[in-house]
């Protein structure tokens, strides 16, 4: 019963911590990660802890929701809302530590995988079939509509099911349409950037002509061989200026 | 270039970099939002949409995965985009590329550099963030985000500089064969990376069929087009 009462005051501090999340990367550092900004997401969740123990109960939260963590950034709200529900039912403080430190390793996961190789890369790929085709700016407008649908949907939704779960939110990870999102992204991320690469080689490639189309051909090809070939070593911004290097006297040896 | 103008792209070189990690996140530090945007302040869509597709290209290659170490391609596609404008015609990519690269490490140095001083701020207010001063934890947080601006600012600040010096000193000076020498490097360079790129995140699994579904299909499209 005190559980839910804490809830329904918490519930306008939402908006706020949804904010905070925004930003919940803006102090990462090699000592607690994403920990300071997970603890100022946190904190608004908290605030109605101030009245009790004398504020000893609010200040001990703020401390433990800044202690390392590090997972994706737009799923931090899972933690975020689980551990402040956590703490508001007065779970023990070593509890609320462990269940925090177990969601570092999932969420950063499915995040990566839901997020970075594939939500993102499929729709930066469809923009970039968007401009190969012609369509200017609204491609670029309409990725940043796109994703930005599903991220702040994301992030809404991470917040809210960490609130609800709070120390069960593991729950919240088995949800049908989260596993489903996960199993598509993969493939459709694959087909979309795979038709977008030919599309942008030909939008780039316009203006070349007769040799440097051939030449083109051969530097993108063994480019990547050579990229493929050492890919625990070379990277791509050292293969490019090894290239454009490569070029310039080139250039100057033949005028 | 006028003064205007030139700050105009320093404080939008900025906002992108804040974007990258610290604010937003909402993706306009990608070089595909960040060329465009600068080309439309310069008067010049076609240009920021060339490099802005050229840089999205290298930026397939990162995965923004924990403590890893990347480059920085949205200031540094503000910075290409502002020289290859200037350059005009078909020297732009190349010499594009050239700023922008060396921009791009810049910026993946600086931010660990911001990282290991938020560490150490951090660190100080050990004390302060153990006994729960929630005052004490904002201004950690609200400071490191104003150190990642002077960051983004300063890395906008060098590519600029860096475009600048180009214009000056190599724009006229390179013949057109070595023109379209530097733009072949560029593109290819660009195709290399992000088919290298997208290959590690598809994998050997079942996606490869999908990724050699959707080159065929490209490769379809532009044979009809």
């Amino acid at each position: 019963m005190a559980a839910m009462t804490a809830a329904r005051r918490a519930r306008p501090a939402f908006g706020r911590s949804l904010l905070r999340l925004f930003t919940v990367q803006g102090s990462w550092n090699y000592e607690r990660m994403q920990g300071v900004g997970m603890g100022v997401a946190e904190e608004p969740l908290l605030r109605d802890l101030r009245v009790a123990g004398d504020g000893a109960v609010y200040r001990g939260a703020v401390a433990r929701g800044a202690h390392f963590f590090n997972a994706h950034p737009y799923l931090c709200g899972l933690a975020v809302g689980a551990a402040a529900r956590a703490e508001h039912e007065g779970v023990p403080p070593e509890q609320v530590e462990r269940l925090r430190t177990a969601l570092c390793g999932p969420l950063g996961s499915l995040g990566d995988r839901l997020v970075w190789a594939g939500w993102l890369p499929f729709t930066s790929g469809l923009a970039l079939i968007g401009v190969a085709l012609g369509l200017g700016l609204s491609a670029v407008l309409g990725f940043l509509v796109l994703f930005n649908a599903g991220h702040v949907a994301l992030r809404w939704w991470a917040l809210r099911a960490g609130w609800t779960h709070g120390m069960r939110v593991a729950v919240a990870l088995r949800q049908p349409l989260l596993q489903r999102a996960t199993a598509v992204s993969g493939p459709a991320m694959a087909f979309v950037v795979g038709a977008a690469l030919p599309l942008v080689a030909h939008y780039l490639s316009n203006g070349f002509v007769g040799w440097s189309r051939v030449a083109l051909a051969g530097v993108a090809a063994g480019g990547f061989a050579v990229l493929w070939w050492l890919r625990a070593r070379l990277s791509g911004v050292r293969l490019g200026l090894a290239l454009l290097a490569l070029a310039t006297l080139a250039g100057w040896l033949w005028p | 270039m006028s003064l205007g103008l030139l700050l105009g792209l320093l404080a939008w070189g900025t906002f992108v970099g804040l974007d990258l990690v610290s604010v937003p996140q909402m993706m306009i530090a990608r070089p595909l939002v960040a060329g465009p945007i600068a080309g439309a302040m310069l008067g010049d869509v076609w240009t920021g949409l060339s490099l802005g597709v050229l840089f999205e290209l290298f930026q397939y290659e990162v995965l923004p995965v924990g403590a890893a170490r990347y480059p920085e391609y949205g200031p540094a596609t503000v910075a290409a985009v502002s020289v290859a404008h200037a350059a005009a015609g078909t020297l732009g990519l190349g010499l594009g590329a050239l700023v922008g690269l060396i921009s791009g490490m810049a910026g993946g140095v600086s931010l660990h550099a911001v990282r290991r001083l938020n560490a150490r701020a951090v660190r100080r207010a050990t004390a302060a963030l153990e006994a729960g001063d929630a005052r004490v934890l904002l201004r950690l947080h609200t400071k490191a985000i104003l150190r990642d601006a002077v960051r983004a600012a300063l890395v906008t600040a060098l590519g600029l500089g860096l475009a600048l010096l180009a214009r000056t000193y190599l724009a006229g000076t390179i013949s057109v064969r070595g023109v379209i020498l530097l733009d072949v490097a560029a593109v290819g360079a660009a195709l290399a990376v992000g088919t290298a790129g997208t290959l590690r995140l598809v994998g050997r699994g079942p996606d490869l069929r999908w990724f050699a579904a959707g080159v065929v299909s490209g490769a379809a499209a532009v044979w009809l087009r």
